[in-house]
């Protein structure tokens, strides 16, 4: 995969780890940090189960992510027929609070980095 | 994922399949301008009322056992996976693949989780309405309904052993001494019910 510049910055830096101090200032790192973990986002799964009901499960995704009711249809018939469906993306701590608001509603969930 | 059937939501009152003569659970959940309205049956508000109450006792939070942290109050090491499947059903493991990530979420979330659950069925106990009165769901009481409706499904279809789309194959056909028969019978409602609400609030 073909890297942005900072993200190859970013790649030397944990690989090699030979950036001196006068080349990388505090918030370049912080900045780095933030597009390392950009390049593998974090994502919430749903999987199928012989309980939960399909009008429900649609209910839900519409409920809790603002799907149109499309969307959230596809999403549970994913869900259905192929056993899993990524639901949501984004940064490790928002994907286990979207997995707890799931397990709130009693759907399968769990995080996986993509 | 299961769907609502034709033959779901209903207890057949007589062994003689050609009379086809059932007992429809009715639709209790209705959308108004103000809301959602519920009207319980009696017998399907007994039968509510005692899953309820059985429920609450599966949701009691895990002890902590080292005495300072229980003291202070706070959950320092994480609690074991629940043994009782039907409960592990209604608390999964969002890292089944990793045992450490798994065990930290589980301290940090599990008591917060069972509190939640615990707290709504508590509501719904405490407002189900009797078999001549209607109760009027605002948005939020509505959403513990729901949850909690579906949370005793789980509980009983775990309990039931149901593991695919077709249960009601050998389930549905049960001999009327199986000790099973009643809770097929329930999980029925709990079908319907869940399935009403969905539509009152879609």
């Amino acid at each position: 995969m073909e890297l942005p510049p900072s993200g190859k910055v970013a790649a030397e830096w944990v690989t090699i780890g030979i950036v001196t101090a006068t080349t990388v200032s505090p918030a370049d790192i912080e900045e780095i940090d933030e597009e390392l973990s950009d390049d593998r986002p974090w994502v919430t799964v749903v999987w199928n189960d012989p309980i939960n009901l399909m009008s429900y499960v649609t209910y839900v995704f519409q409920k809790l992510f603002g799907y149109d009711k499309a969307t959230a249809q596809k999403l549970m018939l994913d869900v259905h027929r192929k056993g899993r469906a990524s639901v949501s993306n984004g940064t490790r701590d928002e994907m286990e609070r979207d997995a707890a608001r799931l397990h709130t509603y009693g759907l399968w969930a769990t995080v996986i980095q993509d | 994922m299961s769907s609502m059937r034709p033959q779901s939501g209903g207890i057949p009152l007589d062994e003689d399949e050609n009379v086809g003569f059932y007992y429809r659970f009715p639709d209790c959940f209705r959308r108004t301008a103000d809301g959602v309205e519920l009207r319980l049956p009696r017998w399907e508000g007994t039968i509510l009322a005692e899953l309820v109450r059985l429920i609450d006792g599966m949701l009691e939070p895990p002890p902590v056992d080292d005495p300072l942290e229980a003291l202070v109050g706070l959950r320092d090491t994480a609690p074991p996976p629940p043994e009782d499947p039907a409960v592990a059903r209604l608390l999964p493991d969002p890292y089944p693949d990793d045992p450490l990530a798994s065990g930290d979420f589980r301290r940090r979330r599990t008591d917060d989780a069972l509190a939640h659950k615990r707290a709504a069925a508590r509501r719904v106990l405490a407002t189900l309405p009797g078999p001549d009165e209607v109760l009027l769901l605002d948005e939020e009481a509505a959403q513990d309904w729901l949850t909690t409706l579906n949370d005793l499904r789980l509980v009983l279809g775990t309990r039931l052993g149901i593991t695919d789309d077709n249960y009601l194959d050998e389930l549905g056909e049960l001999p009327p001494d199986d000790q099973r028969a009643p809770f097929v019978e329930m999980y029925e409602l709990l079908t319907t019910l869940v399935d009403n609400l969905v539509q009152a609030l879609f």
